[in-house]
């Protein structure tokens, strides 16, 4: 491990202890923060400390006791703080990154908040970096990230969550480690895809999720689900950063280690029961992984889960998927058939779908004006791109 | 998802807030237009507050610009303004919310008499999840 990945695997361990025995998450997860940036100055300079979770603890409890102290309104809490010192090396439980993680889950919080807060509190990055992910100024994160804390302590969230909301809360989780993943491969642009980034890390999350909670096997599924997605990123756009869709994939170039990790996760899990959306998305995944190519896909295999998957967790992604897949078992007209409900829908997905269904069965002119309208409406260059260049090429 | 809110007017003199100098706020009741700096004040405030303002800049006389074009084979400078119309591009904010109804809602404030508020999607440099 590098002296980066130690700081901040002991981050949501140090903000843990801290705030079990402190209370105020807000405050605590400044102070840890300040810790953090001390252990960025310090270790790479003078080597790492013999025992960096202690280390970590002591300045981010003394950097506490500085923040109390300088707000004089607040002497009575500076006293206990005081007086309640932590003991550096005080034991703290191997669950600890998932209860922050619980925390940062919130239901009070939006999606975007809770994301923006596992990065700082879980994953111990600087609010610099989380805003050079999300393409956004320093001073525009900070903001969230400060409101969202405000936001949690308004809601009298409590530390450890109580047992009772921990199946919801572990749901909200795992939704929002799979936007963080997303968030990381659609936000990096086409030369950085190979850079881990965001999806990395909502990969190394997802891991200990399932390792602190291996009962619950949307985990599992959820694991499965970013690595068999990972798997495939290495050729999702081409050499000039455009978009290469999955049908034209050099299937050569995904990553066969992440398939089959992704695999026999989900092998392992799907006779356990009950099957949630995460399994289903990923068994939907494994199937497209383990293809030698689109054409050699097993279609009906994929019809069936998205049928499934319509059950549980209805919507217009999935309605896409099952017309893509439909249209390959029973027919173009069968797909585009089911793509009707949604024909009032702003998604440019859904037009594109449409687009190139219309193409399929030779009706050209109402095929360009759906991939036009597809064209139009998305906001991803290389998407606009990819949809344009097919128009040129239909004409 | 970013957006930028475009504030076209024509305020004579050309000044800011832009509301001061457009005859059709001008002529309001104190009142009216009060209410409108307030609204403004406070859609301000709240977007610094959560986190989705990312900037903003009120721009100069339209007569300043200098224009480049592209003439027999040059580039070729020239004054402004570029073009002659009734509405020029005054101002701007670039704001990154969750959704497009948080757009709307946030420009919905900035409306007001005799000018014209454009809410623009921004492009991103990432494809979509597949």
């Amino acid at each position: 491990m590098t002296v980066e990945q130690v700081w901040r695997t002991e981050a949501p361990h140090v903000l843990a202890a801290l705030t079990r025995r402190y209370g105020d998450f807000g405050d605590c997860e400044d102070a840890v923060q300040e810790a953090l940036l001390a252990a960025a100055a310090q270790w790479p300079r003078e080597g790492m400390p013999h025992d960096p979770r202690a280390w970590l603890i002591t300045v981010a409890q003394r950097r506490l006791i500085d923040q109390v102290r300088s707000e004089s309104a607040r002497r009575r809490r500076e006293e206990r703080y005081a007086a309640d010192a932590l003991d550096g090396a005080a034991p703290v439980g191997v669950d600890d990154s998932l209860e922050v993680l619980l925390l940062c889950a919130h239901p009070a919080l939006t999606k975007a908040s809770q994301v923006a807060l596992i990065l700082r509190a879980v994953s111990g990055l600087t609010t610099a970096q989380i805003a050079a992910g999300f393409l956004v100024p320093e001073a525009t994160m900070a903001a969230r990230i400060t409101r969202a804390k405000k936001t949690l302590a308004g809601a009298g969230s409590r530390f450890p969550a109580p047992a009772a909301d921990l199946s919801a809360r572990v749901g909200a989780v795992r939704h929002a480690l799979a936007l963080l993943h997303t968030e990381g491969h659609v936000r990096s642009s086409g030369a950085k895809l190979s850079d881990a980034g965001f999806s990395g890390e909502a990969i190394r999350l997802a891991r200990s999720l399932w390792r602190a909670v291996p009962a619950d096997p949307e985990n599992a599924g959820l694991l499965a689900l970013l690595l068999l997605t990972h798997a495939r990123g290495p050729a999702r756009t081409d050499a000039h950063g455009d978009l290469v869709p999955l049908e034209a994939q050099d299937r050569s170039r995904w990553r066969r280690d992440l398939i089959a990790e992704g695999v026999a996760i989900l092998e392992a899990v799907l006779p356990v029961g009950p099957v949630g959306e995460f399994q289903l998305q990923a068994a939907i995944a494994a199937v497209h992984d383990e293809a030698a190519s689109w054409a050699a896909t097993d279609w009906p295999q994929i019809a069936e889960l998205y049928r499934m998957l319509d059950l549980i967790a209805p919507g217009e992604a999935v309605t896409i998927g099952r017309a893509v897949a439909v249209a390959r078992t029973e027919g173009p007209a069968a797909g585009l058939a089911l793509l009707d409900p949604l024909a009032a829908s702003r998604n440019h997905r859904v037009a594109a779908t449409r687009g190139h269904l219309l193409a399929e069965l030779g009706r050209t002119a109402q095929a360009r004006v759906a991939l036009e309208q597809a064209a139009r409406t998305t906001r991803s260059i290389p998407e606009q791109r990819y949809l344009n260049r097919l128009l040129h090429e239909m004409a | 998802m970013k957006y930028v809110i475009l504030i076209h007017s024509n305020p004579q003199p050309w000044g800011h807030p832009t509301g001061d100098f457009v005859a059709e706020q001008r002529d309001l009741p104190a009142e009216t237009r009060e209410q409108l700096n307030a609204d403004f004040e406070s859609v301000l405030e709240e977007m610094s507050a959560r986190g989705e303002l990312i900037g903003g800049e009120a721009l100069a006389d339209p007569a300043s610009a200098r224009l480049f074009r592209w003439h027999d084979g040059e580039r070729l400078a020239t004054d402004g303004p570029y073009a002659e119309g009734k509405e020029h591009l005054a101002g701007f904010f670039l704001i990154d919310v969750e959704s497009p109804e948080r757009a709307e809602e946030i420009t919905r404030n900035f409306g007001a008499p005799g000018e014209t508020i454009e809410l623009r999607p921004a492009m991103w440099p990432g494809g979509d999840a597949d």
